[in-house]
């Protein structure tokens, strides 16, 4: 199996306290990764190691097979990236800001620039400086600046930040695109769940430096299937019926007035006939799939209240 | 390197430092104009050609160390300040290779900039001179070539000495510690105590430039294995 980005027990301690702490996580070519984690879990810490800018207490890293050493540069001409908020010289142009790249990045190609510009959907700038960019603006000039090259890995640290929520659902398109046809392989960060469910074929999850779980998308969307969820005020009576009348036995009571049916075989009108047959009220009933907002919950232990 | 010299040329546009400087020694050479009248304050103008050389040598040099601290706060404090060194140290270009440019520029900048402004200076100074006869008197060739090569030499250890405030910027990336320092440095260096000057003296300079590229060097030594936060 070939991984694009590796990394073995890393560490970074920062001013006494271990902000990454043995992490080990490997991406394979050709995926979309999404880092998931609260604020402060250590995600940009990861990232901004990978790119060598900060340099690991303990452990190593590899990128494209090689180690990462204190001076190395080569294999940065494969990687494109965006860390914390998109920086640019602010007094030039974007498209000053993006040539200036191409040549630090040894990058020649005059028709790059434009066409980075167009997936971003970042065409009527005109010679406006990037200073006076809003911080959409800038987030999708620092995409183009970072797709421009046509890299093999992209890292980005919470690329959605900053986007209105149309720029969102293009964004997540631009990513499955880049994927899927241009063959790179991405490393996506975020603390807002439900973009990254969509778009990642792999998560690992991180908190407090640790990274706690690593679960590829198709295994955790078999692994929290769907359900009916049932809200009622008689939730005693209702799980009495459901078990002895229909024979549910996986289901589970969430609260006082919550039910959640895990299988399949019955339909929300079956139940529904078979609790109002019995006069028991029924506020709603809905068929729900787990998000991995639930599950990411369940992993941190953050409890009921959402992110 | 050459290739980004001329990068961090497009970044940095250097039209303002064209102004400043010509500003400057517009400046200076009419301050030289003004320093004869100072005789008839008790204070000493100047004796003889050597002595008006030396001055315009010395301002020039002092302004100009001033001017090579706003460079290196653009150049590479500012870089730190707004970040954009992480964006910069994520290039496949070894680090040390780019700041080295960074210095280069700096260097080639104040070196050839001081050495055009005080021919400048000296050369207004003389038609002025021709005029108004300050220093009686015509000055030979010899005189010339001699105190032409001294100055060049001070230049050149000027160039050294304007690095040092690298080191005080860098420290806290801060510009105006880089910028303070370097108005230090000038009065250190152009001070006149009782006759006594610290660039009179040949060696001091010569040991101060060379401190400056040390200082430069010891900056950045550990850039590779350095944090960016």
């Amino acid at each position: 199996m070939s991984y694009i980005v590796s990394t073995r027990h890393v560490s970074k301690i920062y001013k006494g306290k271990e902000v990454v702490s043995g992490v080990s996580m490997n991406i394979e070519r050709g995926q979309i990764y999404g880092l998931l984690g609260p604020n402060g879990a250590g995600k940009t810490t990861l990232m901004k190691m990978m790119l060598n800018l900060l340099k690991p207490t303990s452990g190593e890293i590899e990128l494209f097979g090689e180690k990462l050493m204190p001076g190395s540069v080569e294999m940065f001409k494969r990687i494109g990236s965006i860390i914390e908020y998109p920086i640019f010289y602010e007094k030039m142009t974007a498209k000053e800001n993006l040539e200036l790249h191409g040549e630090y990045m040894g990058f020649y190609n005059k028709h790059a620039i434009r066409e980075a510009l167009e997936l971003v959907q970042l065409t009527s700038i005109d010679n406006k400086a990037v200073g006076e960019f809003s911080l959409g603006m800038k987030q999708r000039l620092g995409m183009a600046r970072a797709i421009m090259t046509k890299p093999e890995l992209l890292i980005l640290d919470e690329p959605i930040n900053g986007l209105d929520p149309v720029g969102i659902k293009e964004f997540r398109n631009l990513l499955r695109m880049l994927c899927t046809e241009y063959r790179m392989t991405l490393l996506v960060s975020s603390h807002l769940l439900s973009e990254i469910e969509q778009v990642a074929d792999t998560i690992g999850i991180l908190q407090g430096g640790k990274f706690i779980r690593e679960v590829s998308m198709n295994d955790l969307r078999s692994e929290h299937t769907d359900y009916i969820e049932i809200v009622t005020p008689h939730c005693k009576q209702a799980a009495f019926i459901l078990e002895n009348q229909l024979g549910v036995s996986n289901f589970k009571i969430i609260g006082d007035s919550m039910l959640r049916v895990y299988e399949s075989r019955w339909t929300q009108q079956e139940l529904t006939k078979a609790l109002v047959l019995n006069d028991i009220e029924i506020e709603a009933l809905n068929h729900k799939h787990t998000s991995l907002e639930e599950f990411f919950m369940q992993q941190i232990g953050g409890g009921e209240k959402h992110a | 390197m050459l290739k980004l010299m001329q990068l961090e040329i497009k970044k940095h546009k250097l039209g303002w430092y064209a102004r400043g400087a010509a500003i400057a020694v517009v400046i200076i050479s009419f301050f030289m104009w003004l320093m004869p009248y100072t005789e008839d304050y008790g204070e000493a103008g100047f004796n003889d050609y050597v002595e008006a050389l030396s001055a315009a040598g010395l301002i020039v040099r002092a302004v100009f160390i001033v001017f090579a601290s706003v460079l290196i706060s653009r150049f590479i404090i500012d870089e730190y300040k707004n970040k954009t060194v992480s964006v910069m140290f994520t290039y496949p270009v070894q680090r040390k290779k780019l700041i080295i440019a960074k210095m280069l520029l700096i260097l080639s900048l104040t070196f050839v900039t001081m050495i055009i402004s005080t021919f400048i200076v000296i050369l207004v100074f003389l038609v002025v001179n021709s005029q108004f006869h300050f220093i009686e008197g015509k000055p030979d060739g010899a005189l010339f070539l001699h105190t032409g090569i001294q100055l060049f030499i001070q230049t050149l250890c000027a160039t050294g000495v304007s690095l040092i405030p690298i080191y005080f910027g860098m420290r806290k990336k801060s510009v105006a510690s880089t910028i303070v320092s370097s108005v230090f440095i000038m009065l250190l260096l152009s001070g006149n105590a009782q006759g006594f000057s610290l660039s009179s003296n040949v060696a001091i300079p010569l040991i101060l430039g060379a401190i400056g590229f040390v200082i430069a060097y010891l900056s950045f030594r550990n850039i590779d294995k350095t944090d960016m936060v």
